[in-house]
């Protein structure tokens, strides 16, 4: 052989190998045919927020930590609980019995839980769902730690029985008028194992449930092994589950496909290959509105996003000697310019809120509508004079100064206003917030502020590496700066995993208030900001205090409300004021709007969504597991 | 042949030492983290969930056993290079605790696939049109190839990549721009598979390719330019040898050896290129992996990437090393 | 010096061309000094203004004047890749001079660990370094770290220049007249191989630059510095491609690839003056 001849041979070769070893991870199951095409009438595509999954053929989302994911279809599609809250109206009320017949009941001194279970009800191998089922998941939960739900499962429960198969009894540990809200989705819950499927199992946490066997109307079409997109279909008996109450799903398949980058999801969506997106920049759904005519966002026109029941905020280190006086937290408060932090964040379609409130939902009904009074007359003194700091008008000034740029799109009738945009917010007010800072022993040395000790007041702010929290915290820290407060803004790429738990920071933008959005009670975050999970410093604080803040007034508000009936909409709406108020005072985090996002779906292919002015019957922001209810609403268009 | 061997062996070893080398600045590196692997897994698992203190000990006891970090960093080193040999790199934090290697090994084949294809498709284009254009200095189009291989070559990879996306995906919707294949064929040995597979890489590949022929076309210009004032060339010609047969026998072949040589000195910044490539085109490879590993906090994972790229490169190396004696008779009689 | 610098202008258009283009890159990047405005601060123009009168630039979705944000990102950049590019020629001059004169262990000892970093790939080893370090990546660590590896290649040819140096006459009168081998290397050798040193500074600032772009859209970098990676991140960020706001990228593209093609010309023509043979195809002859 020659040299060319054996050159060829040898790269021939090296490629065939090259591709063999390719494809020897890729015939797992060589021996299935190739898959339906997925016609476009029968089929939704959704859009997962999440990076592709990073352990795809794993489905047991009861391990925390295993890379299984949530968002791709499963908890909104497979899985199923007792009760389902909307942080918006709801088909019937905002209220769901999902796989319970009716409300929970509690004895008198709220130690006791009964539950009684729907009928006919099959997992999707046929199996019938029952108590055992309930009995099951909390049982295992507690006996293996490391579960999702061990712990609260753990803390809260003493034991579980079931009279019969329709019915389960929990006995309480202590009197906790919260316990159903674990079961209670939100985004997410306590979902319900099957006993059938996982008692086989000799190591429950090792258990990879693929394919899962679940409640929802769907099942496991097929998935991609590198985590990219999950197809799940239509089960043949829908009509088993508890969702059919509501109606049948109208799409035969529904594709979960994961697409980190978010001019792609705009591309795919004007391209007619996704119905639905998670989030865009603002930019982007400017662009979408533009370029796509049957593309829209919740709200019909400008600010087109969807306000979840999250508030975004600045968090101070209480624990930190520079924030413990409230007086200086107000006066970095009065420092700040809410018609600026509207259009540096979200270039104008931010929702303000002045409290400590989503102002999303229903609670714009229950708190911020009637409190609008007690706000206008707030009075704060600065050590040299009593201030009124509340401006009632930013809501209708933000919108006066978008209309010049997205003119009839920006809502005109105040209510409307109101909700797009929020009621009012603090004025900003340096003269004020420097009376503030000198009451608390700072003094001004040139433009700059001195803190009592002779330091100067320097921190750094931590945000998001990016997105719109980045900005506005860009924004703040400039705004501080300004104001002779030497804040710095840094970027960081996880703040929620390392700096938030371990109180490793000094500032830091973020949010420690996030709400069931469909109903008053505060449960959802307020539990656990109890003075009893305050860690030390430097220790890890349990999840949402991560102000670190105790008082001895909210620990009282607490303990009331575990003892208060979910249920008693005026006695949690009087315990959220106090709560307001007493955030009002002490001013512990700054709260500045709700999380808008950039939710937007496509309705050529698919009418029936839910909208902001005529039907707001479901979140569109679809890693939400209530998102599923959209799907009974929905027709093929045309 | 002797000599062969004996060459073969000095390379050998040599591979050996930058593995070695490649895999401790690695290790080395990731232990001046700040960040515990072990606190940021503690961290993603009771966010989830609430956790009492004693069951976090107790994670955090099997979780430090697990890594080995209960050792001096020495000691772990040794342990390092040891689970090195077998492809250990403990558990991963994004699938916990399913081990990294795993997840790598998940990816491996697709950055391998797109990196080979793109790479001998750039370096084959590149080499016979830098020649052509180096021997027949007079064609215009060959010029204007030139002017445009400068003006290409140094556009950052992120930019042609989403170039591609805007034009193939937007403006004129032909091609996927996500993925590596459809979703309605599944990964087996089928040509439906195949297809796809390709049908999916057009972009990331084309884009890859772009960015990279620039560079060769202008060594291999330089190169032949230099070459055809060689005397052998001009007795070729004067001798009446085909025109074609002086271009690749006589004059290209003689410049493919220092291009060969530089081929292994860039694959290194190749596969940089495919990092970003593959995240542009969420592509499902080591690119998108180790990004994924890098935002989410997952040491073990970043490392064993790292590693294992470490290895996949300087192997490459190797084996352009190994064929380099095939093509230059020179290098053989050494 | 200056009378070869004046021929190459003269006699050589590609390093005229190069020579203007890295300039007016230069000059653009140093009016950075007399800015009005601080890079980091946001929202002091009006959003998404396209080029014209009052921007020149235009302004970017953060209210920035991308004239001055640019004029900063370069100058960074610019300090970036020669700071990259000024440790690693260090590097390389010692380990090549010390390799080429004196042979023999040394040398193969020091080539070893060259073709060793060589073989790495730096792009991983860089993500690690910021995996590290997080926001304490600045500018100068992350050009500390690159130098690291941006040397081997250069060194290996300051290698080949210095091996042919030392079998020359006046290396061995030096020898003869006592010269100690480190005087030897710096006063006599050196000189010789300060051309090959400036045409791989400009490739050596191409390839640092482009990584740190790569790095920087992948938000790899302290992203809080202004740099033409950083803007490519916060472009990306504000979704500027399919937006419209196409000057956020493309003049930053165009001057980087400006500023690329302008130190590739600059590389190209002084290798050319290195190497003779060329330069007499060139004459004619």
């Amino acid at each position: 052989m020659d040299r060319r001849g054996f050159l060829l041979g040898t790269t021939a070769i090296g490629a065939l190998l090259a591709a063999g070893t390719s494809l020897a991870f890729a015939q797992d199951d060589a021996a299935t045919p190739p898959l339906t095409d997925f016609p476009r009438n029968e089929t939704l595509i959704i859009n997962n927020p999440e990076n592709p999954s990073t352990n795809p053929s794993n489905f047991n989302m009861w391990v925390a930590g295993n890379g299984s994911s949530w968002s791709n279809g499963l908890h909104q599609l497979v899985l199923d609980t007792l009760w389902f809250i909307d942080p918006d109206n709801g088909l019937d009320g905002s209220m769901y019995n999902e796989l319970a017949t009716g409300p929970w009941e509690y004895n008198a001194d709220f130690t006791e839980m009964v539950v009684k279970l729907r009928q006919g009800i099959m997992w999707s191998d046929g199996v019938e769902f029952t108590a055992a089922d309930v009995k099951y998941t909390v049982e295992t939960q507690i006996a293996n730690p490391g579960m999702v739900w061990s712990a609260p499962f753990a803390d809260a429960i003493e034991s579980v029985d079931t009279p019969d198969d329709y019915t389960v009894h929990f006995k309480l540990k202590k009197p906790n008028a919260r316990f159903h809200s674990l079961f209670t989705v939100r985004w997410n819950g306590a979902w319900i194992m099957p006993k059938h499927i996982f008692e086989q199992q000799a190591d429950v946490k090792a258990f990879d449930f693929n394919p899962p066997v679940g409640l929802g109307p769907y099942t496991l079409n097929s998935f991609d092994p590198n985590g990219g997109w999950y197809i799940w279909e239509k089960r043949a008996d829908w009509d088993k589950t508890a969702m059919a109450e509501w109606g049948e799903p109208a799409p035969k398949f529904v594709i979960y496909r994961s697409i980190p980058n978010n001019d792609k999801r705009l591309i795919e969506m004007v391209n007619g290959d996704l119905d639905m997106i998670h989030d865009l920049s603002p930019e982007g759904m400017f662009a979408l509105a533009n370029q796509d005519p049957t593309a829209r966002g919740w709200f019909p026109g400008f600010p087109y996003a969807h306000p979840d029941p999250t508030l975004p905020m600045v968090i101070f280190n209480t624990q930190n000697p520079m924030f413990q006086d409230n007086r200086v937290r107000w006066a970095l408060a009065l420092m700040l310019d809410p018609l600026e932090m509207s259009m540096a964040s979200y270039r104008g379609a931010a929702t303000l809120s002045a409290i400590a409130m989503p102002p999303t939902g229903t609670h714009t009904d229950d708190y911020h509508g009637p409190l609008q009074d007690y706000l206008i007359g707030y009075e704060l003194n600065t050590g040299k004079q009593t201030i009124k700091p509340y401006d009632p008008t930013v809501g209708q000034r933000i919108a006066d100064m978008v209309r010049p740029q997205f003119g009839e799109s920006v809502p005109t009738e105040e209510a409307a206003i109101h909700k797009s945009f929020g009621f009012g917010w603090w004025k900003q007010d340096l003269a004020a917030a420097g009376e503030l800072l000198e009451a608390a022993g700072f003094t001004k040395q040139g433009d700059q502020w001195i803190m009592a000790d002779g330091q100067p007041f320097k921190f750094t702010l931590k945000t998001f590496p990016d997105g719109v929290i980045n900005r506005l915290g860009t924004d703040i820290a400039q705004q501080w700066a300004r104001a002779g407060v030497q804040a710095t803004a840094e970027t960081v790429p996880d703040i929620f995993g390392n700096e938030l738990p371990l109180g490793d920071y000094e500032a830091a933008m973020g949010w420690s208030i996030e709400t069931w959005g469909g109903n008053p009670d505060l449960s959802f975050f307020l539990d656990s900001w109890h003075s009893d999970y305050v860690a030390e410093p430097g220790e890890r604080q349990t999840a949402r205090n991560w102000q670190r803040w105790s008082n001895p007034k909210l620990d009282e508000i607490i303990e009331t409300m575990r003892v208060t009936e979910f249920t008693d909409h005026d006695a949690n709406v009087a315990l959220g004021n106090d709560f307001i108020k007493l955030m009002v005072d002490e001013m512990p985090v700054i709260p500045v709007m709700s999380f808008n996002v950039f939710s937007a779906y496509d309705t050529r292919y698919w009418t029936g969504f839910p909208t902001a002015e005529a039907n707001p019957y479901a979140n569109i922001v679809n890693n939400w597991a209530n998102s599923k209810y959209i799907l009974t609403q929905l027709k093929p268009a045309g | 042949m002797k000599a062969y061997f004996f060459f073969a062996l000095k390379r050998l070893i040599q591979l050996i030492c930058v593995i070695f080398a490649g895999c401790s600045i690695a290790f080395f590196v990731s232990h001046l983290s700040p960040i515990s692997p072990v606190e940021s897994i503690i961290g993603r698992v009771s966010g989830q969930s609430s956790y009492s203190p004693e069951a976090i000990e107790n994670l955090r006891a099997a979780l430090t056993e697990m890594f080995g970090l209960d050792v001096p960093l020495h000691e772990q080193y040794f342990n390092f290079l040891r689970r090195l040999a077998v492809g250990d790199f403990g558990p991963s934090l994004l699938a916990f605790p399913r081990p990294a290697i795993e997840l790598v090994m998940l990816a491996l084949p697709w950055t391998f696939g797109l990196l080979t294809v793109s790479t001998l498709l750039t370096w084959l284009i590149g080499n016979v049109a830098g020649g052509l254009a180096g021997y027949y200095q007079n064609s215009r189009l060959l010029k204007a190839l030139g002017i445009l291989a400068i003006a290409i070559q140094p556009i950052p990879y992120y930019i042609v990549a989403f170039m591609m996306v805007i034009i193939f995906g937007f403006f004129w919707p032909v091609l996927p721009i996500s993925g590596g294949f459809a979703m309605n064929v599944r990964q087996a040995w089928t040509p439906e598979f195949v297809l796809s597979v390709l049908h999916y890489a057009i972009l990331p590949a084309a884009s890859l390719t772009i960015v990279g022929i620039g560079t060769w076309f202008l060594g291999m210009r330089a190169l032949v330019s230099n070459i055809v004032t060689e005397d052998y060339v001009t007795f070729a010609e004067l001798g009446g040898v085909k025109r074609n047969r002086i271009v690749f026998s006589y004059v290209m072949r003689n410049a493919m050896v220092p291009q060969l040589t530089s081929l292994a000195m860039t694959l290194g910044a190749i596969f940089s290129g495919t990092i970003i490539t593959e995240q542009v085109f969420s592509y499902p490879g080591l690119g998108s992996l180790l990004v994924t590993a890098v935002n989410r906090g997952d040491s073990a994972t970043t490392l064993a990437v790292s590693c294992i790229a470490v290895i996949a490169v300087a192997s490459a190396i190797f084996i352009i090393d190994l064929l380099h004696p095939l093509v230059d008779p020179r290098v053989r009689a050494e | 010096m200056f009378a070869v610098f004046r021929d190459l202008i003269r006699y050589n258009v590609e390093f005229a061309i190069g020579a203007v283009l890295v300039t007016v890159i230069v000059i653009f990047a140093g009016l950075s000094f007399f800015s009005p405005v601080d890079p980091t601060q946001i929202y002091l123009a009006i959003p998404d203004q396209p080029p014209g009168a009052q921007y020149w630039f235009g302004t970017n979705s953060r209210g920035q004047d991308m004239f001055w944000q640019l004029s900063f990102a370069f100058r960074n950049t610019l300090i970036f890749g020669l700071t990259v590019a000024l440790i690693s020629r260090v590097i390389s001059i010692v380990v090549g001079l010390a390799a080429g004169y004196m042979g023999g262990w040394v040398d193969r000892v020091l080539m070893f660990i060259n073709d060793i970093f060589v073989a790495i790939p730096i792009f991983p080893i860089l993500i690690l370094f910021y995996f590290v370090l997080r926001s304490n990546l600045n500018g100068f660590t992350l050009a500390l770290a690159m130098a690291c590896f941006g040397w081997p290649y250069d060194a290996r040819l300051i290698r080949s220049v210095t091996l042919g140096l030392r079998h020359r006459e006046f290396t061995r009168q030096a020898v003869f007249a006592g010269m100690s081998p480190m005087k030897i290397m710096l006063e006599e050798h050196l000189p010789y191989v300060m051309p090959i040193v400036f045409a791989t500074t400009m490739a050596n600032m191409i390839w640092s630059i482009g990584l740190e772009v790569t790095l920087a859209v992948l938000g790899f970098t302290n992203i809080n510095i202004p740099t033409v990676g950083t803007t490519l991140y916060w472009a990306n960020n504000h979704s500027a491609m399919v937006v419209g706001t196409w000057w956020w990228i493309l003049i930053p593209v165009i001057i980087v690839v400006l500023l690329f093609i302008g130190l590739f010309l600059l590389a190209v023509s002084l290798n050319e003056y290195i190497d003779p043979r060329s330069r007499l195809r060139r004459m004619g002859a």
